[in-house]
């Protein structure tokens, strides 16, 4: 079943980056690739290496954070729950199957379109500082993130309220447990990491919009889709989605000044990299 | 630091002070002093605030609603509540290992006898760690009672019994809620004899007559833990499954609440004693052969998991009330035993239920565990904290592989006594069992609709049977139930020490609602933890609890009668808070 998931997965962001790739980066940018993708690539190939380090690192630790977690962490989750218990509450008696379906698609397709296609479109450009500050923010969310998974026990609105929250999409669409089973443990719910993710894509859009103006009207409505996803579908409260965009920020910070100082392109690059993004 | 002054006014320090600046004063000063004294040395009562640990949805969907609800009845009679979830592995640690906790709410194992009471509530046990009394409760009377529903039989006991369960629903050590009805969902066209036998013991699965082509059973399993360890004796691993009963064997096996003979060939009993023989030429599942020793030192590491070798006994924290029962074992051959026990028969057949360990294997356990750089609790020895991947019993099935929070493969043992000639039990009538971890009850119901399972081995949440579709192919199956939900009180924290106190907490809960609203009515409310052939009449739930009536109707506390009942038992309220010493 979980082949299957993800075949259709796969199918689903291939279209979707297909009609990106028409749509928002155009035929000249992909011709200027096709002449210039080997010294793009050397440029990116090692925050690549340092971000797949990450996530097989990552795959490998979220088998530990758990009993890591249960011995040194603090269960917060009846304190997010006495702070905010209602909220959630009022955003799902907006529910319409219309929205579940909606909300469903974006917090599985449209995370992962949202994730994989920004780094299609800034590969696409010749000043390779975004793709690096995106790479860097990605890498150091999934840093920082299991660092915080690991020291805060807590679960979702789901777990807290099964009969009020229902676990819209999973009851809707079971199959859908196989997937995100795969990627998530239930108490690792602070912060939202989906948030956290979007938001990244999103402030990054939103920074290089006078390059991609098409992206931005797409990412950024999209990752506050996300966002809102997590909450409506009963999988975080909305504290974490704060805390989401607070990693956020302080990720694509960081990445900006990290990338300033270490990148391997600016050495090469002549002149200022923002003229040339323009 | 006004807060000093106003509230530690008790500390030695202030009284010092105030001490040392009367020191000049009058003998007429001193006795003002004193009475400064009298008043400022009276502990202040704080309101009552206390934890509710459960589980999670994911864990325990109708737990975590029902943790809500008390939760919120508690709060209304002026308790400070909150609720604190754990994983289930936590859970179960916190409640049976640690003590740990205020108030839980959760399921228990409950059984078809109520000699189940006597491991869950002898104040012997209420030190020790595991299932047996996690509530602390210590009552010399019901004491008495435990012990003497094991000696009796037939019509003797069942007046025991009934006594037994008066004096604990005045009591109330726990408040039973409810007993949840047990439901799955099976494939029909691929397996026959569904429901023969319990789907919670072996014989619920030995039973099954598979199709021609059949040579695989697969189950879809909503809890993670059997992938991750499967050692019998480990207390936070263990829920209602029948899979390590199908690895190792016990003596007898119990069918529809009766024991009949397994590994035992046969047994005697007569006044306290019981002679057993064992089946010949049985192995182990590594080709050791299974005697009367290993038997013998099964019984002998339930009853301390060091074997003697530490300063006290460490039982293990399963099996304790039976294993408690065999006063000594003599082993007089290879196949013939000699229980003496402190046990009625219909007790001393209850004992033959616990797994048999291989003494080649388990000796070794005996050990307390280590962990470098950490003190390890006492009594926490390797057998019962050992992950024991793979398991080596003697059962129909053996290990075969497993991947955590995947999956369990079992494979048939092809030398078990059931596969002889002339033995008229039931065998496994397939090679493979496969037990898939599948997290909702959702998507193991969709597993079982696209013939990627056979069962749906745990037992289905509540909310998912109203939209149950059975197919051509596909079935419910309904099947008795004896675990009950319950509240359970750690009676060595104040107030829980207090039966009025415990009296007037169970009053809040409207059970009969409960069941309404939490199980969508798949549940029987309850007033009694044992089944309903033992309840006495008196006990018997006619449409309100005969023990602890409700204070209101329908789910509405009535919030004056409730917080009066705490007034009645000798509790006070201030600003609307309750106030109690601890």
């Amino acid at each position: 079943m979980l082949v299957q998931v993800l075949l259709q997965l796969a199918v689903v962001v291939t279209l979707l980056t297909l009609a990106g790739i028409a749509v928002i980066v155009g035929r000249y940018r992909l011709r200027d690739t096709r002449r210039e993708w080997a010294s793009r690539l050397r440029a990116a190939t090692p925050i690549t290496v340092v971000l797949v380090v990450v996530l097989l690192g990552n795959g490998v630790a979220r088998q530990v954070v758990p009993d890591l977690s249960w011995m040194f962490g603090w269960n917060l989750t009846w304190a997010i729950y006495d702070i905010e218990g209602q909220f959630i509450l009022w955003l799902q008696s907006f529910e319409t199957p219309a929205l579940t379906a909606f909300f469903s698609f974006v917090y599985i397709y449209g995370y992962v379109f949202l994730l994989i296609f920004p780094v299609i479109a800034y590969f696409a450009l010749s000043n390779t500082r975004p793709l690096g500050e995106l790479l860097t923010a990605y890498t150091l969310n999934y840093v920082l993130g299991l660092a915080l998974y690991t020291l805060v026990i807590a679960y979702g609105p789901r777990n807290m309220m099964p009969e009020l929250v229902e676990a819209l999409m999973y009851d809707t669409y079971p199959r859908y447990q196989h997937l995100t089973r795969q990627v998530n443990r239930n108490t690792n719910v602070f912060p939202s990491l989906h948030t956290s993710l979007a938001a990244t894509v999103g402030i990054l859009a939103y920074q290089t919009r006078a390059v991609y103006p098409r992206w931005a009207i797409v990412a950024v409505p999209l990752a506050i889709s996300v966002a809102i996803s997590t909450m409506y579908l009963g999988i975080h409260w909305a504290i974490d989605v704060v805390a989401g965009i607070v990693l956020a920020y302080v990720c694509v910070e960081l990445a900006g000044i990290l990338v300033g100082r270490w990148s391997v392109t600016e050495r090469f690059d002549i002149g200022n990299p923002l003229s040339r993004l323009r | 630091m006004t807060d000093e002054k106003t509230a530690s006014p008790g500390r030695p320090r202030s009284r010092r002070a105030v001490l040392a600046g009367t020191a000049g004063l009058t003998v007429a000063t001193s006795g003002c002093v004193r009475q400064v004294r009298t008043v400022v040395n009276r502990d202040a009562v704080d309101q009552l605030s206390v934890t509710i640990v459960t589980l999670p949805a994911d864990g325990d969907r109708e737990g975590i609603r029902l943790a809500r609800e008390v939760a919120a009845v508690l709060e209304a009679v002026g308790v400070d509540v909150s609720v604190d979830m754990r994983s289930n592995e936590e859970f179960l640690r916190a409640i049976l290992i640690n003590h740990e906790f205020d108030l839980y709410v959760g399921r228990h194992p409950g059984g078809t006898d109520p000699d189940l009471l006597y491991e869950a509530l002898h104040s012997v046990y209420a030190e020790e760690s595991g299932w047996q009394n996690p509530f602390g409760y210590a009552n010399l009377q019901l004491d008495d009672l435990l012990e003497a529903q094991r000696r009796a039989d037939g019509e003797e006991r069942e007046a025991v019994v009934a006594e037994l369960l008066e004096e604990l629903a005045r009591e109330q050590p726990f408040v039973p809620i409810c007993v949840p009805e047990e439901h799955r969902f099976v494939r029909t066209d691929r397996f026959d004899g569904w429901g023969e036998a319990h789907p919670a013991t072996r014989l619920g699965y030995l039973e099954l007559e598979a199709g021609d082509d059949v040579d695989r059973l697969r189950t879809a399993h909503t809890d993670a833990r059997i992938s991750e360890n499967l050692n019998p004796l480990t207390a936070e691993y263990r829920d209602h499954e029948p899979f390590l009963e199908l690895v190792y064997d016990s003596l007898a096996t119990e069918r529809d609440g009766e024991i009949e003979p397994w590994l035992a060939e046969d047994w005697t009993y007569d006044d306290g004693t019981l002679w057993v023989r064992l089946r010949e030429d049985c192995r182990f599942h590594d080709d050791e052969p299974l005697d009367a020793d290993d038997v013998e030192f099964s019984y002998r590491l339930l009853q301390d998991t060091e074997l003697e070798g530490g300063e006290s006994p460490s039982p293990p924290p399963r099996y304790r009330g039976l294993a408690a029962a065999v006063e000594g074992i003599d082993v007089d051959g290879e196949l013939d035993l000699e229980f003496e026990l402190d046990a009625g028969e219909a007790v001393a057949e209850r004992v033959l239920t616990v797994p048999i360990l291989p003494e080649h294997v388990w000796a070794d356990r005996a050990a307390p565990a280590t962990v470098r750089g950490v003190s390890v609790a006492q009594g926490a020895t390797e057998a019962v904290t050992v992950d024991n991947v793979p398991p080596v019993g003697s059962g129909p099935f053996r290990f075969g592989s497993r991947t955590e929070r995947e999956h369990v493969t079992l494979e048939r043992f092809d030398d078990h006594f059931t596969r002889r000639e002339g033995v008229d039990l039931p065998e496994a009538s397939v090679e493979e069992l496969r037990i898939q971890i599948d997290p909702r009850s959702t998507s193991a119901i969709e597993l079982v609709n696209t013939d990627g399972a056979d069962i749906t081995s745990a037992i289905l949440e509540t909310y998912v049977l109203d939209d149950l579709e059975p197919a051509p192919e596909t079935a419910p199956l309904e099947s008795p139930s004896w675990t009950f939900y319950h509240l359970g009180f750690n009676t060595r924290r104040a107030p829980f020490a207090n039966a009025r106190f415990r009296r007037a907490v169970a009053g809040l809960l409207d059970k009969d609602w409960l069941v309404e609203d939490v199980f969508h009515g798949y549940a029987a409310p309850t007033a009694t933890p044992v089944t309903e052939e033992w309840t006495p009449e008196e006990l018997a739930w006619n449409g309100e609890d005969p023990a602890t009536p409700f204070f209101g109707s329908d789910g509405e506390l009535d919030v004056n009668a409730a917080r009066e009942a705490f007034e009645d038992a000798g509790f006070s309220y201030d600003d609307g808070a309750l106030r109690v010493r601890r």
